[in-house]
């Protein structure tokens, strides 16, 4: 077998690619941490989980993020955090809240000052969790007792609390990254209309 | 861009006899009741595996059938096409990453399928192991690849794990304008000069035995998944989805004045099902074990572009970056 390919792209024929090869496995954060995106479609909407993305840090967890999930509808705002800065609630049916399963085993992350905590619901099974206001709490124990108090009465599947100082909020300065959104119509469906070239043909054909 | 090849293999054993009863009951009761069920649930290893394994080819095929079209954004005719183009490669990049993340809700981390990918140890869809020589060759895998896998993911979009339809709703909504571009450069062709039309209708040779690959080896010759179509986790079988596809398909194909190379093609009246000839399915078995006009170009490719980017990623990489699983 040739060392190297003849592609019909030239591009590739360029790089020098070889046919045999083995990838050495891929070691651990080889493709680096994830980060949990959240982001907001219209303003005063609340903001929605979207995904995760992979990223070596907060910055460019930003942009994959504007690149991965608000590329085609609108967009006000991005929120990014690292995964392992979600603290987690056990999740239940739709007929029990989450916030009656939980357990004491974040008695021993609490802080010693007050914080800031955003709370986030999971409303109903597939979809995706919904950021429902912030609380002021000495820990995240205290912050799941304080989010139960005040949007316990909503329905609540799973609960993640984040601490607001570890997350990236994107602000007014970055909104014109979504401006242009709107004019790309090229990649719309309705950008699209096929039928009066198709018609034209089926008129022209039908003369012959 | 994805079909149901990936029900090939046989599943060896089902491993249920170790489960709790208990929890299987309950799992099995959420599924019928039309929940979702969620990464942090409880699952049977069954489910996870097979999920796994779907997911992961998916993600493959999405990132492997970026390659043939991503030939052509250079070549591509007029500025708007190249724009087209982009974006549309671009949408398969970024669906490949959805899908990984679903895959990684379920415990295999993105390192190990890239890995798996590249040395031959996972699948992903036929189609891609075949190569685009024209213009016309992209203009037919955007319109009619893509449909291929759009009936096959818009009946997976209703199966039972949480994460993986929350991506297929993303990937859906995206690849409605693949179709229509595609279509549109297809009828640009159909509707061209005499040498447009017959460039087109070569690639439409070409690529009618490919398409029938798509949806994986007619039900009579699948392993019989019954369990998987209890749990959700396989929402049509093979057949039912090339049905659809032909059902919707040919018509469009027919009405622009193109054939398609299988005399036998037609719609029975009475049964309203489409007959055709069987494509060569030791073809199929040949081109998915590795042997077919591109399967190492693809790899390689992948594997140059791993390999010459590790050093970036390594000097990126935080000593303080700590992994766990994504939560959905």
């Amino acid at each position: 077998m040739n060392d190297v390919f003849q592609s019909l792209d030239p591009r590739i024929n360029r790089l020098g690619v070889t046919v045999e090869g083995h990838l050495e496995a891929k070691s651990s954060l080889d493709q680096f941490e994830t980060y949990e995106v959240f982001f907001q479609m219209k303003e005063g909407k609340p903001y929605e989980h979207a995904g995760i993305v992979h990223a070596p840090n907060e910055d460019m967890a930003f942009l994959f993020g504007k690149e991965q999930f608000s590329r085609r509808y609108t967009c006000t705002g991005m929120w990014i955090v690292k995964t392992h800065q979600v603290i987690t609630s056990p999740i239940t049916d739709h007929e029990q809240s989450a916030y009656d399963l939980l357990d004491h085993r974040l008695a021993e992350t609490e802080l010693n000052e007050l914080s800031h905590f955003e709370v986030f619901h999971l409303k109903k099974r597939g979809r995706q969790q919904v950021h429902m206001g912030r609380v002021q709490a000495k820990g995240y124990h205290d912050a799941f007792k304080q989010a139960s108090e005040h949007f316990g009465t909503e329905p609540a599947l799973q609960v993640w609390v984040i601490r607001s100082q570890d997350l990236l909020f994107s602000d007014e300065a970055d909104k014109d990254i979504w401006f242009t959104l709107p004019e790309k119509k090229y990649r719309d469906a309705i950008a699209y209309k096929s039928s009066d070239k198709i018609n034209a043909y089926k008129e022209r054909t039908a003369k012959q | 861009m994805y079909g149901g090849g990936n029900t090939f293999e046989p599943i060896k054993a089902t491993g249920l006899e170790m489960e709790d009863p208990a929890k299987l009951a309950e799992f099995e009761a959420r599924i019928e009741r039309g929940e979702k069920i969620e990464p942090q649930d409880w699952m049977p290893n069954l489910y996870r595996k097979q999920l796994i394994r779907m997911i992961e080819q998916h993600a493959h095929s999405e990132i492997i059938g970026a390659l043939p079209e991503g030939t052509w954004i250079t070549r591509a005719p007029g500025f708007r096409r190249k724009l087209a183009q982009m974006a549309k490669v671009q949408d398969e990049v970024g669906h490949a990453q959805l899908l990984y993340s679903a895959a990684e809700t379920l415990g295999k981390s993105r390192e190990d399928m890239i890995t798996d990918l590249i040395n031959g140890k996972s699948k992903y869809s036929n189609i891609f192991n075949y190569p685009a020589f024209t213009w016309a060759d992209s203009t037919v895998i955007s319109w009619l690849v893509d449909a291929g896998a759009i009936v096959n993911q818009i009946a997976n979009a209703k199966g039972s794990y949480g994460p993986y339809c929350r991506a297929l709703d993303r990937i859906c909504a995206e690849e409605s304008f693949h179709l229509k571009y595609g279509h549109d450069a297809v009828v640009h062709l159909a509707t061209g000069t005499p040498i447009q039309r017959k460039m087109l209708q070569e690639a439409l040779n070409r690529w009618w035995t490919p398409l029938m690959h798509f949806f994986g080896p007619p039900d009579k010759m699948s392993v019989h998944t019954e369990i998987l179509v209890k749990w959700k986790v396989k929402m049509a079988t093979n057949d039912e989805c090339r049905q659809q596809f032909l059902d919707m398909y040919v018509p469009k194909i027919w009405e622009l004045g193109l054939s398609l190379p299988d005399p036998k093609l037609h719609k029975n009246a009475e049964t309203g099902e489409w007959e055709y000839t069987e494509p060569d399915w030791e073809e199929f078995k040949r081109v998915i074990n590795g042997d077919g006009p591109c399967n190492a170009e693809r790899l390689a490719v992948r594997r140059t572009a791993e390999e010459r980017g590790a050093w970036v990623r390594k000097a990126l990489l935080s000593p303080k970056a700590t992994y766990v699983t994504p939560l959905a």
